[in-house]
């Protein structure tokens, strides 16, 4: 396996075939019979003719084999940035025709590689860049994708298979799905509890430019940034200082728990950041735990997608 | 359990995915219609069947295709129907019937396979579908191969494994939405399957006929002949291979000697057609008849009150003393009769058991077996033989006189007159020879020193016998000469021996492992009598020369022989094709692709044919301008077409249709505007020995030119 853009093959699997029985079967039927037919006639032409047929037949059952064991899968770069149950296209190059199936992350099934495309149907251009579309269940940090290669070449009588391991040139983060944030903490001003219902306000000295976002009113809209930018743009002013919203986040053992926990996270974040909250995000990640401050969705998802549960304290002896 | 296997065959007879591959499907009804066209050429389906099937397997694709996506769902239950129908009149076939040999079952196993290969065609709308009907061409395949004798059945197996293998491809492209086989792949593929079978077909043993059927044996279109057990010469037996001649019709020729006499003085034109395909364990002399009563000039039988027994036991017959023979070998011989032979059962020596499509066979004294019926074209009969060749040791070692049995000494002694020279000669060479097995060695070296081999020899006149023509005149004959030479010398020095005619095995053809046994394979040979060891062949004619022998022209004959028996009509096709195929690529591949190239060629073709070609890193338009220069054209119209053809081959601003036709035909008329370039002129040779132009003369020197330092004033100098 060869990658590019620093897609490094690191390990693959045994080279196996995909439910051998019927096509072995199948040959071994047709090949004994044959040889009853030669044994049974003594005719010359009928071992010949069995000879070649044998020849296709083995050929055809143990190429592909040797053709996945070969097989060039070239993943050309990788998103930085995922979010858990929404796809992900990757582009890829095969030397061959191969289907590929995502296994970590999960994904659907693919051919890609050089093929004949028919006059008049729409498609990719043979031989040039395809992408694959991986589909994420959980959030992660993704260094490698795992995916299982498979052929049939030249015949297409048995199917063999092989999962290699593709190290990708920077890790992939999945983030969390965006969650029902939890109660989110009342503002200094807002002595009655309802900030929430309030309208957002701007004062200060204006800081730049920010795409709408919904509640921003219309007189903020900066019409010359918009005619620029070709999308909605409005005036983004100092806001008051706030005091920083810590998040703490722990997650539970159970994966699907954690899940649910880490969208609401991260809902919870994103929540606050848009209401131009300082927040700051404590989570436990495998090196330890991670205090630091999150200004947008990115960055929180990230954080998230490497949060992990605490691990269990270690008991005294 | 039951639940879960019930569960996986549900899941491996669901239907699949409806194929919309039309290569692949064209792909297996081309194996299906190659498998039927191969077994109508074996004679297994008649031409009816054959046309019917094929025009039901391509309708039955064509129709599976139309209704791949929703099969109709009353096809199945007829189909299933007309399966089982023919499946009730496969064995009604059999019933009622003695299974005579295979191919009593191949003919009506190859009818019932092709109806469900028609049946099979009408529902294939899935790939699983079309791959089980190429498996099922493979059987149609198997069955025409098992009848096949000759290497023209290639033809078939090569445009069934063109269609078989253009299918697997197209199965692949269709499973992987689009794969293909690159040409490298292509390459390695055919390396592999050549490998592969190669390999199976070094490691599996030779085919060998399983004793569990009867051998084959098929009468062909042989009929009764009217004197049993006659041949010809035997008043109305008309049934015998005619002498032919290069001029004649057939061009085949047949051997005289397969009669009730044999003419050493005539041969007949015996030609390379095959006569007979043999298949056999081993080569050997396959005995037609024997001879032993000889009158200077043809060999006959004498008659003799056990001349000919009838055998009625019908297939397999025993044949008498073939079954009383010991030997620890044996040989199976099964004989296809191409063309119309006599009704001799050829074999090889001892010859214990006939599987003939009979009921009854005629076994003569002289150890030959003949057939009641004509065999003609397609007649089959098998023969076990006994194989039992003693060394030369122990026929050195054979009893004397006294085992005589039967009378062999008094039959096979006799000659119609005392030899005398023979007798002396044959003593001569003999004299130092105790035993009778190199005794026979002796004379038969010495012909081998002493005579030539020729076919084209002149006839014997009136009276004159053959012996003594061939040993003290001429010394040249074939194997008839020779072997009756041999023969009498034996006799006169009192070795019992008789004349052999039948066949040599011919060229082995190792794909269908048959022997093609030719016309011009007929022979004679000599058996000699070993008491306790019988019959022994002794053929003389192996160690005589050829009369005109040259390495030359031995080379040169099997070359041509080797060059007529190849297939010249289906190799010229396919070179033919390649070389076809080759041109017109290499001629598209010339072919200018775009309006600029077309127009830049042309720019070219007129500069070179006014000697002027363009130089290599030389662009259009400084050619051009070279041209109008040439041309002395000011205006500069090569540059400006020049121009155009650039603007259209680096900027893509292609002129409209009609103005680029008329560019090019602009082109072509300015072709001759440019003038040819003229050489320039060679100057001739001055009187000492310079190149000097012409008219001017040679500068004269009456002294050195001087040398820069040396002090001397120089002209011009100033003082």
């Amino acid at each position: 396996m060869t990658g590019r853009a620093g897609a490094r093959p690191r390990r693959s699997g045994r080279v196996r075939p995909v439910r051998p029985v019927v096509p072995l079967v199948s040959c071994v039927a047709v090949l004994l019979g044959w040889g009853l037919v030669a044994h049974n006639s003594g005719a010359g032409w009928v071992q010949a003719v069995g000879d070649v047929v044998a020849g296709v037949l083995a050929v055809g059952l143990v190429a592909p084999a040797v053709v996945v064991r070969r097989a060039t899968l070239a993943v050309l770069g990788v998103p930085a940035d995922g979010t858990a149950g929404l796809p992900l296209e990757v582009p890829v190059k095969a030397g061959t025709r191969l289907r590929v199936r995502p296994l970590d992350p999960p994904g659907p099934e693919a051919f890609v590689g050089p093929h004949h495309v028919p006059a008049g149907t729409a498609g990719g251009e043979p031989g040039g860049t395809e992408y694959l579309t991986l589909l994420p269940a959980r959030r992660g940090v993704y260094p490698a994708i795992t995916l299982e290669i498979a052929t049939a070449a030249p015949f297409g009588l048995l199917w063999w298979r092989r999962a290699v391991v593709v190290e990708l040139s920077r890790q992939l983060y999945v983030r969390p799905r965006l969650g029902r944030p939890v109660a989110l903490p009342v503002g200094r001003h807002d002595t009655a509890g309802d900030g929430d219902l309030r309208a957002p306000v701007q004062v200060g000295e204006p800081r730049g430019m920010r795409p709408y976002r919904p509640g921003d009113l219309r007189r903020w809209v900066h019409w010359p940034g918009t005619a620029h930018s070709g999308e909605l743009m409005v005036r983004d002013m100092e806001g008051p200082t706030a005091e920083p919203v810590t998040v703490e986040v722990r997650l539970p053992a159970e994966p699907e728990a954690a899940e649910r926990a880490a969208e609401r996270a991260l809902g919870t974040v994103v929540a606050l950041v848009d209401r131009g909250t300082p927040v700051v995000l404590a989570t436990t990640e495998p090196d330890g735990p991670n205090v630091g401050a999150v200004g947008d969705r990115r960055t929180a998802g990230r954080r998230l997608a490497r949060a992990v549960a605490e691990p269990e304290p270690t008991p005294w002896r | 359990m039951a639940v879960t296997i019930l569960d996986a065959v549900r899941r491996a007879n669901r239907p699949g995915p409806p194929e919309h591959s039309v290569t692949l499907r064209v792909a297996c009804a081309g194996a299906v219609v190659a498998g039927i066209a191969a077994c109508r050429a074996e004679g297994e389906l008649s031409w009816t069947v054959a046309g019917a099937t094929t025009v039901l397997v391509v309708a039955g694709m064509g129709l599976s295709y139309a209704t791949r996506r929703r099969p109709l769902p009353w096809v199945k239950p007829i189909l299933a129907g007309a399966a089982l129908v023919a499946f009730v009149w496969f064995f009604r076939q059999l019933t009622g019937h003695t299974v005579y040999d295979v191919s009593t079952v191949e003919d009506p196993l190859a009818v019932l396979f092709v109806w469900v290969q028609v049946a099979h065609a009408f529902d294939v709308p899935a790939r699983r579908d079309l791959a089980f009907s190429l498996a099922g061409s493979a059987s149609l395949m198997a069955v025409a191969a098992a009848q096949a004798i000759d290497i023209g059945f290639g033809v078939y197996v090569l445009c069934w494994l063109a269609f078989g293998i253009v299918g697997l491809l197209a199965m692949w492209s269709s499973a992987s939405e689009g794969g293909r086989v690159g040409a490298a792949g292509l390459v390695a593929t055919s390396v592999a399957v050549l490998v592969t079978a190669t390999a199976v077909l070094v490691v599996l043993p030779a085919p060998h006929v399983a004793g569990k059927i009867d051998y084959p044996a098929n009468a062909g279109p042989g009929a009764p002949l009217p004197v049993p057990g006659g041949l010809a010469g035997d008043g109305r037996v008309t049934q015998l291979a005619q002498p032919g001649s290069p001029a004649g019709p057939s061009r085949v020729g047949g051997y005289l000697g397969f009669a009730n006499h044999l003419d050493t003085a005539l041969r007949g034109a015996l030609g390379d057609t095959v006569v007979m395909r043999v298949r056999a364990e081993r080569p050997s002399y396959w005995v037609g008849e024997t001879f032993d009563d000889w009158d200077g000039a043809d060999w006959t039988v004498a008659p003799s009150p056990d001349a000919s027994q009838q055998l009625t036991s019908g297939s397999p017959f025993v044949i008498p003393g073939g079954a009383g023979a010991s030997g620890a070998d044996s040989d199976l011989q099964t004989f296809y009769v191409v063309q119309s032979s006599p009704n001799l059962v050829f074999h090889a020596d001892t010859a214990r058991e006939v599987w003939f499509p009979a009921r009854d066979l005629y076994a003569s004294a002289g150890d030959a077996i003949v057939s009641p019926i004509a065999l003609g074209p397609g007649a089959i009969y098998t023969v076990q033989s006994v194989v039992d060749t003693p060394s030369p040791t122990q026929l050195r070692g054979t009893a004397g006189p006294a085992d005589d049995p039967a009378g062999v000494r008094g039959r096979y002694l006799e000659l119609p007159h005392a030899y005398a020279r023979a007798e002396a000669l044959a003593l001569s060479v003999t004299a130092r020879s105790p035993d009778t097995y190199d005794k026979v060695q002796d004379l038969i070296a010495w012909i081998g020193a002493h005579t030539r081999y020729s076919t084209d020899i002149p006839p014997l006149a009136p009276g004159q016998d053959t012996v003594d023509e061939f040993l003290f005149g001429n010394r040249t004959g074939f194997c008839e000469q020779i072997s009756t030479a041999l023969a009498v010398m034996l006799r006169s020095i009192g070795i019992p021996v008789r004349e052999a005619v039948g066949y040599v095995p011919g060229p082995y053809d190792p794909i269908t492992d048959l022997y093609d046994i030719q016309a011009r394979d007929a022979h004679a040979w000599v058996q000699v009598w070993f008491p306790g060891y019988g019959w022994q062949s002794f053929d003389p004619t192996a160690v005589v020369p050829l009369a005109n022998p040259s390495p030359g022209s031995t080379i040169a004959h099997e070359a041509a022989h080797i060059l007529g028996s190849l297939p010249w009509v289906p190799i010229g096709a396919v070179l033919g094709v390649v070389l076809v195929a080759a041109v017109v690529r290499r001629r598209r591949a010339r072919r200018p692709r775009t309006w600029a190239e077309r127009a830049a060629r042309s720019i070219e073709t007129a500069g070179r044919r006014a000697g002027r070609p363009r130089a290599d890193g030389e662009t259009l338009s400084e050619y051009a301008a070279a041209l109008d220069a040439a041309a002395g054209d000011r205006s500069g119209t090569w540059r400006t077409m020049a121009a155009v053809v650039e603007a259209s081959a680096y900027g893509g601003h292609d002129p409209a249709p009609e103005e680029a036709r008329r560019l090019l035909a602009s082109l072509r008329a300015m072709r001759g505007t440019v003038p040819r370039r003229r050489r320039r002129a060679q100057a001739p040779i001055g009187a000492a020995g310079e190149l000097t132009p012409v008219g001017r003369p040679a500068p004269r020197r009456s002294s050195p030119p001087p040398r820069a330092g040396d002090g001397s004033p120089s002209a011009g100098a100033a003082g």
